[in-house]
């Protein structure tokens, strides 16, 4: 078929048209150069946050400064082997959940979507409950419990969510039916989780680390568990990007381009599903990483779904690197819950987002 | 009804359809449709405000599938084409697209992707069709514009450059010219019909606006759940099929070879 559009040409612009074509290649290299800049900030404030991790911490930033200029075997521990891996850590999993963040609004074609929206959080939640209930019931769940872990029974029970999201909006086509099923699985599990702890007070405040978020715990396997799942999930995002630049298009216009709708968004949804289920599972629910990590770039950079699944993994990263510092510095030598920090600083920024959109109409 | 076209197309029909009901869940909206729909013409689909011309795209598209009957591309059933080789032979223009941060040119470049596919860099083929589409459409000095930052004509004719870069024989268009202003209307007609008659394309498209829909080759009228007609705009006009299609008269004056649609201020209201 050679069906040649610019054999029909409007009478209209075909000046301007001709200005613009000398124009459009300048434009191009002129954008990428922006986004290389861009990319470059984010990465030089990274490495700034992870300088500055290795300062804070229940010494002295005095103490920490003489630790690493002059390190012994006691402060290199406490360097290398505790702050080292939390920051590095954090970053992972704000990663993860700025990359599942910036798939679920693509997905979703709603910018206000979410990591958690599909009923992760309470699944997650749920599984952490039942592993630390069973651990308390008898020796046999204990040692269950104890080969399981926290992440691995957070990571099921998110898995879990999903799933059960899934099948009760029959599959991945119907975007509001597939809203409204996380949001119903979201309220029930969560009352599960009430009922179940109230028949233990005991185990709730092990639960309050959990549900408040804390990077507290992080070591260089969960790090490196982190590094790995993000890998997993950065690749296939990156590559089934052009699908979700289709997706903003309209689902019937994404379906005329010969795209699979319900593969590629039960591709993209496995996605979030692992990102978030290993995020939640190694530092708890943090909230607004997901969320704000993608507003952030798009409202810095101009970018297509491909950069942006790169942009927000590197926003979503610094920005609980910074949280995490935030809480080790406000009430030092005791720690805020980084969720808490997270909750403030993201709220505050939707909440400047909506006065500014108010001052601009 | 006669069909205008020579023998050759009226043989092998670049869409048809043979008995087809189409609707939403258990609504039926049109039934016993047969059309043969050739290439090299501009054709348009008129009727009145649910008379289901978008319906009818959306299922000669194959975004909604047939409650009855069977759409054929190219002589083979829609449903037997692979997905990527069928996008390639059909596009379509939404009536609405949805808000997208994307450049312009992105926007265009999507048109290409049942050519090369998900790992596939913009090929320089690719680039020359994005760049014909944008150049036809008027489209090429915002390139680079984020869409949202676009009109509403601006982004028409965009998403129009993207259906264009598809090269497809067959383009199926619902309302293309939503949000343009009368001489951008203008210059969207000429190349519907520039396409359809110089490249041998199939165009068919819903248009709301009567005037605009006499200037195409061949109208499909639609009305009373069903398709009053078929045929050239001399046919519709001889058969009077717009006033059954609106039920009520629609006037149409001939002005220097063009039909034009007289509103009849003086009538009464219909019910």
């Amino acid at each position: 078929m050679n069906a040649r559009p610019g054999a029909a040409r409007p009478t209209e612009a075909a000046a301007l048209n001709g200005a613009a074509e000398s124009e459009f290649s300048g434009q191009d290299s002129a954008r990428s150069a922006r986004l290389a800049f861009w990319f470059a900030g984010c990465l030089a404030v990274t490495l700034l946050l992870t300088g500055a991790s290795l300062l804070v911490g229940t010494s002295s930033v005095e103490t920490s400064l003489a630790w690493l200029l002059a390190p012994d075997a006691q402060s290199s521990v406490i360097l290398w082997q505790i702050r080292l891996p939390r920051t590095v850590g954090a970053w992972f999993a704000g990663a993860l959940l700025g990359l599942a963040g910036a798939i679920a609004q693509g997905v979703f074609r709603n910018r206000l979507a979410d990591p958690y929206l599909l009923g992760t959080a309470s699944g997650a939640a749920l599984g952490v409950t039942i592993s630390l209930l069973a651990a308390d019931a008898s020796v046999t769940a204990l040692a269950w419990a104890g080969k399981l872990g926290i992440t691995a029974a957070a990571c099921i029970g998110a898995c879990a969510a999903i799933a059960l999201t899934i099948v009760l909006s029959r599959g991945v086509l119907q975007t509001a039916s597939l809203l409204l099923s996380g949001i119903v699985v979201a309220f029930l599990l969560s009352a599960v989780t009430s009922l179940l702890l109230l028949t233990k007070p005991e185990v709730w405040r092990t639960m309050q680390v959990f549900l408040l978020g804390s990077t507290g715990y992080l070591s260089w396997s969960s790090a490196s568990l982190l590094g790995l799942v993000f890998v997993i999930c950065v690749i296939p995002a990156a590559l089934l990007a052009r699908g979700l630049d289709a997706l903003s298009l309209g689902e019937e216009t994404a379906q005329s381009l010969g795209l699979s709708l319900s593969l590629l968004r039960l591709s993209l949804l496995g996605i979030v599903s692992l990102a978030t289920a290993s995020a939640v599972g190694e530092v708890g629910i943090v909230g607004f990483v997901g969320l704000v990590a993608p507003h952030l770039v798009r409202e810095t950079v101009t970018v297509n779904h491909r950069q942006l699944l790169i942009g927000a993994p590197l926003v979503g990263g610094a920005l609980l690197q910074a949280a995490d510092l935030a809480s080790r510095w406000i009430i030092r030598p005791a720690e805020l819950p980084v969720g808490a920090v997270t909750a403030c600083v993201g709220g505050a920024y939707l909440v400047f987002l909506l006065w500014r959109r108010s001052r601009h109409d | 009804m006669t069909n205008a076209l020579p023998s050759a197309h009226r043989s092998s029909p670049a869409l048809a359809c043979r008995g087809l009901a189409a609707g939403y869940g258990a609504r039926v909206v049109l039934a016993g449709v047969n059309l043969d729909v050739a290439a090299g013409a501009w054709t348009a689909i008129v009727g009145a405000n649910g008379s289901g011309k978008s319906t009818l795209l959306r299922t000669l598209a194959g975004l909604a599938p047939p409650q009855a009957g069977c759409v054929m591309l190219q002589g083979r059933p829609l449903g037997a084409w692979p997905r990527r080789e069928r996008a390639r032979r059909l596009a379509w223009l939404a009536q609405s697209a949805g808000a997208t941060d994307l450049s312009a040119h992105e926007v265009v470049g999507l048109g290409r992707f049942a050519h090369g596919g998900w790992l596939a860099t913009p090929s320089s083929e690719d680039e020359a069709a994005i760049r014909r589409a944008m150049l036809a459409t008027g489209s090429l000095p915002w390139a680079e514009r984020r869409m949202s930052t676009l009109s509403g004509g601006e982004r028409q004719r965009v998403y129009l450059a993207r259906v264009l870069a598809v090269e497809a024989p067959v383009l199926l268009l619902d309302e293309p010219t939503t949000h343009l202003d009368p001489p951008h209307q203008e210059d969207i007609a000429r190349l519907l019909l520039a396409q359809a008659r110089g490249c041998g394309v199939c165009v068919v498209s819903a248009i709301h606006d009567l005037s605009l829909a006499l200037t195409a080759d061949r109208l499909i009228v639609l009305g009373r759940g069903a398709v009053i007609g078929h045929g050239t705009v001399r046919e519709a006009l001889a058969g009077d099929w717009l006033s059954a299609a609106f039920r009520t008269r629609v006037e149409i004056v001939e002005h220097d070879g063009a039909h034009l649609w007289r509103p009849r201020l003086d009538a009464p209201a219909r019910d």
